[in-house]
């Protein structure tokens, strides 16, 4: 088969995995199902930024996403399932509403994205990115580099704050 | 050919989807999933321009950035939805909304 | 290392001194158990007021951008380092005086406030989007978990999530809109992003594209600054959160939210002639109106919501989104005088807002309540909190000749003098309903009669911080002319930019 064509099934394979399990995610009555269709909603982005040349994020997303938030999201699930409607708000959304609402917003992004005229600064050959996203980090986005490590112990100490049991 | 379309129109729908979820859902880990659909979409757009507009990799570095912020979002918000797990667990009393007006 | 990043790291000091305080505030929270409470609290004020101290001389470095482009220094990004560190000092100051929060266990609290402070100012410094996204979501995400610091509160555990899922939907979409901006500009520094749209992109489609970008930049920021319609948050945060945090969320990452929202719109969307007194837009797409849209909106909501309450936390919170309506007039009229209103009624609105919270605070410690009902008669109880709640009252509704008043003069006249008279006129309306809420408390504090009539006894230290309140909200009009001096060089710097 021609390797272009093949490839372009493909992607259509994936893009339908990320948006139908996205949809399970959302209109699922089940929590555990959303939990379990988010899996693969996540992996089948990073399948779409290994064919946008992006390898490094690519795994970044499997490791952190699928390795680490789906798992913390999991546990939650697990933990709080007998206390099944943790409800924030007696008053959410409407269904119908909420769902024309939402179609408004995609159609009307869809169209203008679509007719946009993006910045044209050329393509990007598929190259190997990790070397040149080191070197960035290292010079252009070094202070958002370390500020980020700042940011994570703060998460950590909250996180390991709020959910200590005893008040000591 | 595969294009920037194609991705935008997905990323597109990803927004959308995450932000019925949040409008709809009224269970906190719930709405939590839809937050991290967002911010996926946001992503995909960023690695797509990447790739067809910009021309350089600046966008990918953002989503390094974000994918951290999410992480840490993530876990604060379960460290919070277990803390109020186990207040209301003790109190053995009804929903989380307390708190009105 | 890079020559340059040692450079730049020199004219970093109030940062690098905040990162250093926080690692030591950790540290020094986990070698001495017993004495918790006195250590950090000390480091915690020794990093903040060194902070403070190294940032003065900031105001002369030149200007420029730092660490590639990434975060700014001029005269606005250090005042707003200045004031920033105040707010969160005072706010330190104020916990040790209220019951409410664990004394025994601050150390990750003081960890938490200088990390939030730290992001603040770098929020109110970033030139780029990663940067402003980065500091953004770290103030954020240190106020939810202060927020959440009550762990055997009911209240402050949903306030805390509620505050964490609408926030992050809100930056979720700014996020979104910032990639659109990419993708328009191929960059994701602001001062890119200036120069592409002033080469002229910017035409049918692509103006709609821009237009729908911004909006969804602006959920973050108005999420920030609790303008309406992003403002549901408020009310119910407020009220859980325990109230040195609530004093701290009504004014700091307020005004870092504003600082960032100029710099966004003022560096990245819009052409500034240099020596022109005005900034014009890029033209398809007329922003004042919509800043006007949203100010009105949410100066009048504020007011009317505030009508109704009778719980004091709520009532200064729907105070608070009211007086960001007014903020919000200063960056409508797009001019310098403009901005400079914005930053005067800042420094008018830090010293009343916390006066009234902390006089809040102290009512709390000797009745339990924060309802207004059981505020009846304190007159006889402490006539010094009841007067001073009188002055802070007062300077919120705008009286003469207290510092509020000075800073609602100096937004009006910027509207008037923008030639957007029916706009001041609203304003004005707004601050008259706003009266009668704030002589609502008045009233009951010093004319009604309570049941109590045990006089209060008020530590010496809660004392001296309402008496560091009041001064400057009875007697800023006296050093007029040098605030005045230094937020217009503050301005006129930046303008230059």
């Amino acid at each position: 088969m021609d390797k272009n064509l093949f490839s372009q099934i493909v992607f259509y394979c994936f893009a339908v995995v990320v948006v139908g399990s996205a949809a399970v995610v959302v209109f699922s009555r089940s929590l555990i199902r959303s939990a379990f269709a988010l899996l693969f909603t996540f992996g089948g982005v990073a399948a779409l930024y290994v064919y946008l040349g992006a390898d490094f994020l690519a795994a970044t997303q499997m490791v952190i996403y699928v390795g680490g938030i789906l798992v913390l999201l999991l546990f939650g699930v697990m933990l709080t399932h007998k206390l099944y409607d943790l409800n924030l708000r007696g008053e959410a959304f409407q269904f119908l509403p909420a769902l024309v609402l939402v179609l408004v917003v995609f159609s009307t992004l869809v169209f203008f994205m679509l007719r946009a005229d993006w910045f044209s600064g050329g393509e990007r050959a598929a190259t190997p990115t990790t070397a040149a996203i080191g070197e960035l980090l290292m010079r252009d986005f070094i202070l958002p580099f370390e500020v980020a490590s700042i940011f994570l112990l703060i998460a950590l100490i909250g996180a390991a704050l709020i959910v200590r049991r005893k008040s000591q | 050919m595969i294009g920037l379309g194609h991705y935008l129109i997905i990323s597109a729908a990803l927004f959308s989807l995450g932000i019925m979820c949040v409008l709809t859902r009224k269970n906190a880990v719930n709405v939590l999933m839809g937050i991290e659909l967002i911010l996926n979409s946001a992503n995909l757009n960023l690695v797509a321009f990447s790739k067809f507009s910009a021309g350089n990799i600046e966008g990918q570095i953002f989503s390094i950035f974000i994918i951290v912020v999410a992480a840490a979002e993530a876990a604060v918000a379960l460290a919070i939805v277990l803390a109020m797990y186990r207040l209301i667990k003790s109190v053995n009393l009804d929903r989380a909304d307390t708190l009105k007006g | 290392m890079n020559p340059q990043i040692l450079l730049d790291l020199r004219q970093f000091y109030p940062e690098l001194i905040l990162t250093a305080a926080l690692l030591c505030v950790i540290i020094g929270d986990l070698a001495f158990p017993r004495q918790r409470r006195s250590v950090t609290f000390f480091l915690s004020a020794l990093g903040l007021a060194l902070a403070f101290s190294f940032s003065l001389p900031l105001f002369s470095a030149p200007a420029g951008t730092l660490f590639f482009g990434v975060v700014a220094l001029d005269p606005l990004a250090v005042f707003f380092k200045l004031f920033l560190i105040l707010t969160s000092l005072f706010v330190l100051l104020a916990v040790p005086g209220c019951k409410e929060m664990p004394q025994k266990s601050l150390g990750e609290f003081h960890t938490l406030l200088l990390g939030v402070t730290l992001g603040m100012l770098l929020l109110a410094s970033s030139m780029d989007m990663l940067m402003l996204y980065l500091s953004l979501e770290m103030v954020s995400l240190g106020s939810y978990i202060m927020v959440g610091y009550l762990k055997n509160n009911r209240q402050s555990n949903e306030a805390s999530l509620k505050y964490l899922l609408f926030g992050a939907v809100a930056t979720g979409a700014m996020l979104y809109g910032m990639t659109i901006l990419y993708g328009l500009t191929g960059t994701t520094k602001l001062a890119g992003i200036r120069e592409v749209l002033a080469a002229g992109i910017t035409t049918g489609d692509n103006a709609v594209m821009l237009f729908i970008a911004t909006i969804l930049v602006l959920a973050g920021f108005g999420f920030k600054t609790a303008a309406v319609p992003f403002h549901f948050w408020c009310p119910d945060v407020y009220a859980g959160a325990a109230t040195p945090v609530t004093a701290f969320l009504s004014v700091a990452p307020k005004a870092a939210g504003f600082a960032a929202l100029i710099r966004f719109f003022f560096t990245g969307l819009s052409t500034s002639p240099v020596n022109a007194d005005y900034w014009s837009q890029f033209s398809f797409i007329n922003w004042q109106y919509v800043f006007i849209a949203v100010s009105i909106l949410t100066m009048t909501f504020g007011n009317i919501a505030a009508l109704r309450q009778s719980n004091m936390k709520r009532l200064l919170a729907y105070s608070s989104i009211a007086h960001a309506g007014y903020i919000f007039m200063g960056a409508v009229v797009l001019t310098s005088q403009g901005l400079q209103s914005i930053l005067i009624y800042l420094i008018t609105y830090l010293f009343m807002n916390l006066g009234a919270f902390f006089i809040v605070i102290e009512i709390f410690n000797r009745t339990d309540s924060f309802d207004l009902e059981d505020y009846r008669g304190i007159r006889r109880r402490s006539p010094f909190l009841s007067y001073a709640m009188a002055v802070f009252m007062f300077s919120l509704m705008g009286i003469p000749p207290l510092a509020g008043f000075w800073g609602k003069l100096y937004v009006f006249a910027a509207a008037v003098n923008g030639d957007l008279i029916w706009y001041a006129a609203i304003g004005a309306l707004n601050s008259v309903i706003a009266v009668y809420y704030y002589a609502r408390v008045i009233k009951t504090m010093l004319i009604d009669e309570g049941e109590g009539a045990a006089r209060f006894s008020i530590p010496w230290t809660s004392y001296v911080l309402v008496w560091i309140m009041l001064l400057p909200t009875i007697g800023l009009m006296l050093f007029w002319n040098q605030i005045e001096r230094i937020t217009a060089d503050s301005v006129k710097l930046f303008l230059g930019n």
